[in-house]
């Protein structure tokens, strides 16, 4: 068994993320924590979190709200580009986005009262060795727990992080990916941390070298034939716009699913392409590249010295997670009846 | 008057030490807690030197919480001005017996503020990162906060220091940022005042009628102190974060202009540095009340009274 505490900052793939933890074989979900991204607010993202579990009656699942905005963050008018990103979706696919990202309802539970980072922390002390962190948004809840803890380096399994590019062009700069960017500093907290890392980067999920791994109508259709419950009808129900969306606007072959992709990475690493271990340095500086994951490979003149803990995933097995993540969102519908 | 509820944030440090002494003893003044953060030097060792201080005073009762162990976002620079302990001059301090609070300072605060029946003053006389870091983790403590006054930061212009950064702004600007930006009531009390209520020989004069053992410690403190700013700046020691400390007591002691203050954190030699907006060109409004003027002499009387009593 893997034991994974989940760290998330969003609404879409970040569900589908949750459903998979939950029901891919050789996974213990420790707990879920929420922090302010692309898709809301740390409020809005918890409640997405607690609704998912409850969907799936796992409401057993520890929930804790985490960071409310990141360590340093961007030009107040660059962090909401996003925001207008979504007033051009709508201009473009006027009534269809009715349910993209909808506003959650109040759930039927409350998170725990403690803070995500104390969550991280006493987790990862109670079990040494045991717990990997899956970060599928800005590093801030990660890089709080480093810096208010720094034993916990020394205690973690490993870190995954999703975020970053290398091959794949960069989809805020030309150069910096969304989750790395938006917390360029805390980002740079955990690569340096001196804890093994995966990094899990836009060129394993959102480039169409990786197609097989993306979610299509198809699979949809896959999923309405095979056992039905309620958690593969929301997924039949909401997701055809984000396909649609990841279609026509990205031309991308479906819709990616990154935060499953590196949930994926830690039960099933025979799926992945890794390098070996590197250090991997974050860029602060300008607004041009601030945020570019910056990999140290080969022979330079200048010495950066850094930890080299940080495996970077190259490749995917498309179809062959793609298969997993069916049969995990499969395997909760199944669960829920038991 | 009631005395005005204060948690104290520091990294001792000399002038933190006396602060920290002012604090203990002045009637105007109900020190909550006190917490330590890494700076003036490593945090074992401030956290070390505030203990001992509380113990060579009598001050067991007060509660110490240490902090974090490096800046939010950089590695951790040392000051200069302390020493390698960060409290030279005074070897004859006893070690501490006194045990520390277990919280982390963040936690410890937090616990503070959330029981607090009025809002409390925080006084930050270290590296902004146990504050900015409280911040970041409980915003939702926001109202808790009366006001922040801290020790910090340099107008950025020529002065006859001509340095564009201070240290605990310099240390770790990103925190700095995280407590400027927070809406909060600051108060930035920087070099601009602080290099004003210098001990030269009429000051040493003074504080050696005080034949005390604080006295002398104090004392022994200062001449420590005065050394190094003597051979890097030309001029005695400056009492930077006493008179952070006098502001919380007598807010008079100081005038203030309100501004927009921006951290720069990118600069090559600028990094640190605290760029003020005074004629709202960047269309930001303001949000610090920064130290422009302070009456040296009613500091200092307020000084010598504290350590007399």
């Amino acid at each position: 068994m893997e034991r994974i505490i989940l760290d998330v900052d969003g609404a879409g793939d970040d569900i589908l993320a949750i459903l998979f933890a939950l029901g891919a074989p050789g996974i213990a979900l420790e707990g879920v924590t929420a922090l302010t991204g692309a898709a809301g607010s740390v409020e809005q993202v918890t409640r997405v979190v607690l609704n998912t579990l409850t969907l799936a009656r796992r409401d057993d699942v520890p929930v804790a709200a985490g960071a409310w905005r990141p360590i340093v963050g961007n030009d107040a008018k660059d962090m909401e580009a996003p925001v207008h990103f979504e007033k051009r979706l709508r201009t473009r696919f006027g009534d269809r986005l009715a349910g993209f990202n909808p506003p959650a309802p109040e759930p039927v539970r409350p998170p725990m009262a403690r803070h995500a980072v104390d969550f991280i922390i006493d987790t990862i002390r109670s079990a040494p060795g045991e717990i990997s962190v899956v970060a599928t948004g800005p590093q801030t809840n990660v890089a709080m727990a480093l810096r208010q803890a720094p034993d916990i380096a020394g205690l973690v399994k490993q870190f995954v992080v999703l975020g970053g590019c290398f091959r794949t062009p960069g989809n805020v700069t030309p150069v910096s990916e969304y989750n790395i960017w938006a917390d360029p500093e805390a980002a740079r907290i955990v690569l340096r941390s001196g804890a093994p890392v995966i990094l899990v980067p836009l060129d394993i999920c959102e480039d169409n070298r990786v197609a097989p791994s993306m979610l299509t109508r198809d699979d949809l259709a896959d999923l309405a034939a095979g056992p039905r419950g309620p958690v593969i009808d929301h997924v039949i129900e909401t997701f055809p716009i984000y396909i649609d969306i990841w279609r026509e606007f990205f031309e991308l072959v479906g819709f990616p699913l990154d935060d499953a992709i590196a949930v994926a990475s830690v039960i099933r690493p025979d799926l992945f392409t890794m390098t070996q271990p590197y250090f991997v340095d974050v860029a602060l500086s300008e607004r041009l590249v601030r945020g570019q994951t910056v990999v140290h490979r080969g022979r330079q003149i200048l010495d950066f010295g850094g930890p080299v803990t940080t495996r970077i995933c190259e490749d995917l097995d498309g179809r062959g997670f793609m298969a997993l993540f069916k049969g995990a969102l499969q395997a909760v519908d199944k669960g829920r009846t038991q | 008057m009631t005395p005005v509820p204060v948690l104290l944030d520091c990294d001792p440090g000399h002038d933190d030490a006396i602060a920290l002494v002012m604090a203990h003893r002045s009637p105007a003044i109900d020190l909550l807690g006190v917490t330590i953060v890494c700076g003036n030097a490593t945090l074992d060792r401030t956290t070390v030197n505030a203990l001992r201080i509380l113990e060579f005073i009598g001050a067991t009762e007060v509660r110490v919480a240490a902090g974090c162990v490096s800046p939010l976002a950089r590695e951790l620079v040392l000051g200069t001005a302390d020493g390698p302990s960060g409290l030279e001059g005074s070897p004859y301090l006893p070690e501490p017996k006194t045990k520390l609070d277990p919280r982390h300072a963040v936690e410890f605060l937090a616990d503070h503020l959330r029981g607090a029946t009025a809002p409390v003053t925080i006084l930050a006389t270290g590296p902004l990162t146990n504050i900015g870091f409280l911040l970041l983790k409980y915003p939702g403590l926001k109202p808790k906060i009366a006001r922040i006054v801290l020790m910090g930061g340099a107008m950025y212009r020529r002065t006859e220091y001509i340095t564009p950064t201070e240290f605990n702004i310099f240390c770790d600007p990103e925190a700095a940022r995280v407590v400027l930006d927070s809406g909060l009531d600051v108060t930035m009390v920087g070099l601009d005042v602080t290099m004003h209520v210098i001990v030269e020989e009429p000051q040493f004069a003074e504080l050696r009628k005080i034949d005390t053992p604080l006295g002398k410690v104090v004392l022994d403190w200062l001449k420590f102190y005065e050394k190094l700013h003597r051979g890097q700046m030309g001029v005695g020691g400056a009492l930077h974060d006493p008179l952070a400390l006098a502001v919380v007591i007598d807010p008079t002691l100081i005038t203030t202009r309100d501004a927009h203050v921006a951290v720069d954190l990118t600069g090559s030699f600028t990094f640190g540095a605290t760029v003020a907006d005074y004629w709202n060109e960047r269309g930001l409004g303001t949000n610090v009340h920064v130290a422009s003027t302070v009456d040296s002499d009613r500091f200092f009387d307020m000084l010598y009274a504290l350590l007399r009593d």
